[in-house]
């Protein structure tokens, strides 16, 4: 492992201004639960780390009209935030099965969603909510749909100097349900594949469908076609059926070392067609 | 029935506390004045030519003291045919190879002295499968064989045959056949703690050495052989074993890792500690071997088995370690394991430049246990009788020898069998094609259970020596590894003695202080151990009583005396005065020693400390020590019959599973397991159950989630994030473990080895539970959910 | 680049040199020499090293040594008491057969601490969760779920 300073700056001017002076050598560090492991397995060699974790004001669950993530916000602090778990059930759920407790004590949403994970768990769920992140650097603050956030594998629409601060969700209306669901290989994973659904219903027909899968392509995708199939239309077993073919038309998964492209092909189709029916279960039993 | 004191209770064990409280010190965090720190640079091909090694940039690196390769140092031979080298020179034949090392003064030096040395390769043809391997003119792995003559292809010069009976006659005659092929793939012992050694010598070029080995004697006499290619000749080991964090039979070979701790240490005149981490680990040692098996069974109209016929090929890796030896246990379950009197077994382990394999707990028998087990199942269908049932038909017996000349004593397998159908509810349960794609599966297991002379000698020594308060040192040269063979021996020392257990320390995993023991391997620690504490308990015993007959009645009238002074209405009972000279009057129990029969008596029975101290203290006095030597009455396997009554008692067992198959993702559920285990009898409950629990749990990453996976050679997954053994969460299913005590007569208190057979048959207990929930027989293991989907797909179409 | 950090360590307030790219692992079995916190794969995918920092179970292998300036740690050693009393879960792993090899005990018992001092009457599927980043080759778990059980009711 190569050597690395490391900073721990109290506020976001001092962190940009350290990141300005580096040369680009210096990386940010979240809860660093992959980036150390990164550094140790020498995949990033940076000559210094500048830690977030002093940085009060991007940490910390908010909840006005919208929910605001701090993006230093733990993710066991969402775990357990009963109020994210009572109407953000497809996040919760997401952060509930992610690693272990060890990781969950330290790694942060921010971070989850910047190391930019095709697998990411907290993608899928974030990806149906619609919601949007705030980006800051030195040049200011702009704020971006989260499905424009992923690049590509470790690539965001980031630049060195920004720092992702905050993440916005816009609470969903009535009659909506949703669910995440994730295949490993056991029961602690990284995901062969992930899905979220997020579904609003007027009786039996679906109004407004929104559907996730990652792991299955170089970011998490939303499924758009599949969704504007769905919506306006009565939910079937045949209707699910032809969303699960849909899906397995609409990714495009790799064979790695966990699992072959076959099979998190079939998997996107399958979770897809669970986390509706999951989703739609939920709302039932919310009304 | 024998009434026992601490046999068969739920102890704990007496290395928990420390182990608990974080005291318990393993190789990493031992620290020896002045130690260095080793680093090894492996190759970065599978077969290449080294064409030159440049270290010049890593000696100059301020904290060095020093590297070496193999064209500076003196060439160690190792491996159980000597085809290994403890440095590589001239060629690499694996990604492992070890090209160089360097020792500095702190981890992150050496990592960085490593990096900065450069090899220079050329690259040469590889081969990876053993196939592949087999072809004519296909690259060889060895040039020359280990005495420098000429090699022509890269079959491993050990081969492994056994025939009994006429298997082609029998192939004619049987009403009903089944035949397929199966795999396993390699697989990792995955140790919490890694491995390591910490080498250094004294002023006399004697070697010290801490090494996480299960066989501390023969690693002693590899490396005493190592110290005389040094030009050591005539120079000793000492190997102390520190505690170990699990071992698996990865200790069963002396590594290259260690050798040059030795070649470090010696070069620098420091200690020197290599300590891999958990990537060299998975890369740098070696896996359980991966063979892929033919089998043919028959049997007659009455569902009796008439022969069995397997051909096997193992991939071997680049070198042969003593893991070339498994089939030698594969043959057991292959000759023995159910009566069958036609047997035709034959191997074929092949050189490939792949990583180099050994064994792993069940030494080649889970293996062997797959194909007989899946294709049980097989045949039992194909003559249309229940599964459980054809394995009753089949089923071993008591007071038996097997066609390989196994001596089958006592057998628990029927009761096993019963037990296991009982749990499941087989009878409900199994070849109902249930709705929710749910089913029912069993496999069973015959393993070596009293030792397995697979050494000139299976032999073990036990030292116990009292001091003057009672205490008992008893000073094994077995290896406490985590399987509880501490527990085991302090219940069987205070058994056998007749002291509380709390009397008894355990000594052990030091060449310079304790006995010789082969090694704790093949499930025979306790097995042997226990017997021999037992011989020497019974010698204590003899010398105990001798001195109770000087000492005991004099002990006696003061207390009475005592007793008078105390209380003057009290009566001088009338004293047997001949008994008390006589030694064989005498018993002890719970650190009591007492006339036969009186026991509970206070005023007459006198501590054993007392007695101690009497005869030590005066003039000629004396203290007790004995030892024994138990060496089991079994045979080496005859090389040239592949016959031999290879341990003294055989363990049987039957697991079953249900379990039920999600038919969208592939994924197996298990939805309970049963594990009945003839374990000849229990010496310490809690510690048994441990090893049948974790064995299981063992067994089911071997069937459902557990690959060693390469690619050309190198491996894909070298950590827990790709090679995943299982955690608590998927253990969500109850698994009934049940103890058949059959109390043979030649194990120590009637008990049999169980450290490995935990693991032997679950894989094929699984993989038959999924055949009978959804009709897919999956060959290959491990059952992935893509294998299973694959597999329905193919059904379907 | 150096720096001393300040912090509290097993109840005792402490103080160390440390470089800034050393974990809080090294700086525990190196510098404070407590070496019952294990190193079995350096990645956060084992728990070996598992140890609470202000009361929360934490990977010390991934955790930079400068995070715990000002904050309080606690190691297995911490957890026995005067003249070697064990903790309440460590004595239930003793005593029901939750130990084999050991090397996965310090951080397993760490994590169980965690997990009890949070929820001291979790369901069996919380408490496997609760240990579900602590791997285990030897005892296949059912005597430590068992431990972690019997601890939990002699905490009450």
């Amino acid at each position: 492992m190569k050597k690395f300073d490391y900073f721990q700056p109290e506020t976001l001017k001092d962190a940009y201004s350290l990141i300005e002076k580096s040369n680009g050598s210096y990386i940010y560090i979240a809860g660093g639960t992959d980036l150390i492991a990164n550094i140790k397995n020498r995949l990033i060699q940076p000559d210094a780390l500048i830690s977030l974790r002093r940085i009060k004001e991007i940490s910390g669950i908010t909840q006005n009209k919208d929910l605001t993530l701090g993006s230093m916000t733990l993710l066991r602090d969402i775990e357990k935030d009963s109020h994210i778990g009572q109407n953000y059930p497809a996040l919760a759920q997401a952060v509930k099965i992610l690693a272990t407790p060890q990781i969950r004590n330290v790694a942060t949403i921010g971070g989850n969603l910047c190391n930019s994970a095709p697998s990411a768990d907290c993608a899928p769920p974030l990806l149906v909510l619609e919601a949007s992140v705030t980006l800051e650097g030195p040049g200011g603050q702009r704020s971006i749909a989260i499905e424009d956030f992923f690049m590509g594998p470790g690539q965001t629409c980031m630049n060195m100097s920004e720092i992702l601060t905050r993440i916005r969700i816009t609470p969903p209306g009535e009659n909506t349900g949703m669910a995440f669901l994730k295949v490993g290989r056991v029961s602690t994973d990284i995901a062969i594949v992930n899905a979220a659904a997020c579904l609003t219903m007027e009786k039996n027909v679906c109004r407004k469908c929104r559907l996730s899968v990652g792991a299955v392509a170089p970011v998490p995708l939303r499924l758009r076609s599949v969704e504007k199939m769905i919506e306006g239309q009565e939910i079937s077993p045949e209707l699910l059926n032809r969303a699960g073919k849909m899906v397995e038309e609409e990714v495009k998964p790799i064979t790695d070392v966990r699992s072959t492209s076959g099979y998190r092909r079939i998997m996107s189709g399958v979770l897809i067609k669970r986390a509706i029916e999951e989703a739609i279960r939920r709302m039932e039993q919310n009304k | 029935m024998t009434e026992y004191s601490y046999i068969g209770t739920e102890a704990p064990r007496p290395d928990a506390p420390d182990k608990a409280a974080g005291k318990a010190l393993y190789i990493h965090d031992l620290v020896r004045p002045g130690m260095l720190y080793g680093k090894i640079k492996f190759s970065e091909y599978a077969h290449a030519r080294i064409k030159h090694i440049d270290t010049s940039k890593a000696e100059k690196l301020p904290g060095v003291h020093a590297v070496i390769t193999g064209y500076n140092t003196p060439e160690i031979r190792i491996g159980f045919i000597r085809d290994n080298f403890a440095l590589k020179k001239d060629k690499v034949r694996q990604f492992r190879d070890e090209v160089a090392a360097v020792a500095a003064i702190d981890p992150d030096i050496a990592e960085e002295a490593v990096d900065l040395i450069k090899v220079e390769y050329e690259e040469l043809p590889s081969v990876f499968t053993p196939e592949d391997a087999l072809k004519e003119g296909a690259s060889l792995v060895h040039e020359v064989d280990t005495r420098g003559r000429p090699k022509s292809d890269n079959v491993v010069p050990v081969p492994w045959k056994f025939v009994a009976g006429d298997v082609q006659k029998a192939k004619q005659e049987a009403a009903f056949i089944a035949e397929d092929h199966f795999q396993t793939p390699l697989i990792q012992q995955s140790c919490l703690g890694t491995a390591g050694s910490i080498a250094e010598f004294d002023l006399n070029n004697n070697l010290l050495i801490h090494a996480k080995t299960q066989i501390p004697f023969l690693a002693q006499n590899d490396f005493n052989r190592a110290l005389a290619a040094m030009g050591l000749k005539g120079k000793n080991t000492r190997v102390i074993v520190p505690a170990i964090g699990g071992s698996f039979g990865t200790g069963l070979d002396t590594h290259s890792y260690e050798y040059i701790s030795i070649l470090l240490a010696y070069k620098t005149g420091r200690p020197v500690k290599i300590v891999f981490n958990r990537e060299e680990e998975f890369t740098a040692l070696s896996p359980r071997q991966p063979p892929k098996s033919h089998i043919i069974q028959g049997c007659d109209k009455d569902g009796k088995l008439t022969f069995r016929e397997i051909r096997m090929i193992l991939d071997n890796g680049a070198y042969t370690s003593w893991g070339a030896t498994t089939p030698s246990v594969m043959m057991l379950p292959i000759s023995s394991l159910y009566r069958v009197p036609n047997v035709f077994y034959e191997t074929k382990i092949v050189y490939t430049n792949n990583t180099y394999c050994q064994a792993m707990r069940g030494y080649g028998n889970p293996q062997g246990t797959w194909p007989i087990e899946s294709n049980m199942d097989q045949l039992a269908e194909a003559a249309g009788i229940d599964p459980y049932e054809f394995r009753m038909i089949n089923s071993n017996i008591p007071n038996e020898t097997s066609p390989m000349g196994l001596k089958i004593s006592t057998c628990g397998l029927k009761e096993c069998l019963k037990t296991v159908a009982e749990k499941l509810d087989w009878e409900e349960k199994h070849g109902k094609g249930r709705s929710k794609a749910r089913g029912v599966g069993m496999a069973s297991l015959l393993h070596v259970g009293g030792g397995a002379r697979v050494y000139r000698s299976d032999g073990t020594g036990i030292i116990m020596k009292l001091d003057d308060f009672g205490n008992v040192s008893v000073i094994t040269g077995g290896v406490e590894m985590g399987q509880g063979f501490d527990a085991s021996l302090t219940l069987a020392s205070a058994e056998a003695l007749g002291v509380t257990p709390d009397k008894i320390n355990i000594i052990s995993g030091d060449t310079a202080t304790c006995p010789w023991d082969v090694g704790t391997h093949a499930s025979r620690g306790a097995f042997t151990a226990c017997n021999a504490a037992i011989m020497a308990a019974d010698k204590a015993r003899e010398k105990i009583f001798h001195l109770a007959s000087e000492h005991f009645m004099r002990r006696v009238q003061s207390k009475l005396k005592k007793q008078k002074k105390k209380d003057p209405d009290f009566e001088i009972p009338d004293l047997d005065y001949e008994r008390m000279f006589d030694p064989s009057e005498f018993d002890m129990k719970e650190n009591y020693i007492f006339l036969k029969g009186e026991p509970d008596n206070p005023l007459l029975r006198v501590t054993l400390e007392e007695i101690l101290r009497a005869a030590h203290y005066k003039e000629q006095g004396t203290m007790i020590a004995t030892e024994a030597f138990y060496d089991p009455p079994n045979e080496n396997i005859d090389p040239r019959t592949s016959r031999g009554n290879i341990s003294a008692t055989y363990s049987f067992g039957t697991q079953g599973a249900e379990v039920e198959v999600d038919l969208e993702t592939g994924k197996v559920k298990v939805l309970q397991f049963v594990a009945a285990h003839d374990v000849g009898k229990v010496i310490n409950k809690q510690t048994i159950m441990g090893q049948i629990y974790g064995g299981v749990v063992m067994g089911i990453g071997y069937a459902l989630s557990e690959e060693y996976k390469t690619e050309k050679g190198k491996n894909l997954n070298p950590n827990f994030l790709d090679y995943k053994i299982l955690s608590a969460p998927d253990v969500d299913f109850p698994i009934h473990a049940e103890c058949i005590e059959t109390n043979d007569e030649k194990g120590p208190f009637g008990a049999k080895g169980v450290g490995e057979p935990g693991l032997v048959p679950t894989a094929p207990a699984i993989a038959n539970a999924v055949y009978d929930a959804i009709g897919i027989r999956i060959r290959d293991l491990p059952i992935t959910p893509e294998k299973v989907l694959a597999a329905l797909k193919e059904k379907k179409d | 680049m150096k720096k001393i950090i300040d912090f509290t360590l097993n109840g005792r307030e402490v103080s160390a040199e440390v470089e800034s790219h050393k974990m809080l692992l090294q700086v525990l079995r190196d510098t404070f020499q407590l070496t019952g916190t294990k190193d079995g794969c350096g990645q956060g995918e084992c728990g070996a090293c598992t140890v609470l920092v202000d009361g929360i179970s934490i990977n010390s292998c991934l955790y930079p040594a400068f995070e715990v300036d000002g904050k309080s740690v606690t190691t297995i050693e911490g957890l026995v008491g005067e003249g070697n009393k064990l903790h309440p879960i460590q004595e239930a792993f003793v005593e029901n057969g939750g130990i084999q090899c050991g090397f996965c005990t310090p951080g397993m018992i760490m994590s169980a601490k965690a997990l009890l001092d949070e929820n001291p009457d979790p369901t069996d599927e919380e408490l496997k969760k609760g240990i579900s980043g602590n791997l285990c080759r030897c005892t296949g778990y059912v005597q430590i779920v068992d431990s972690i059980r019997k601890a939990a009711k002699s905490l009450k």
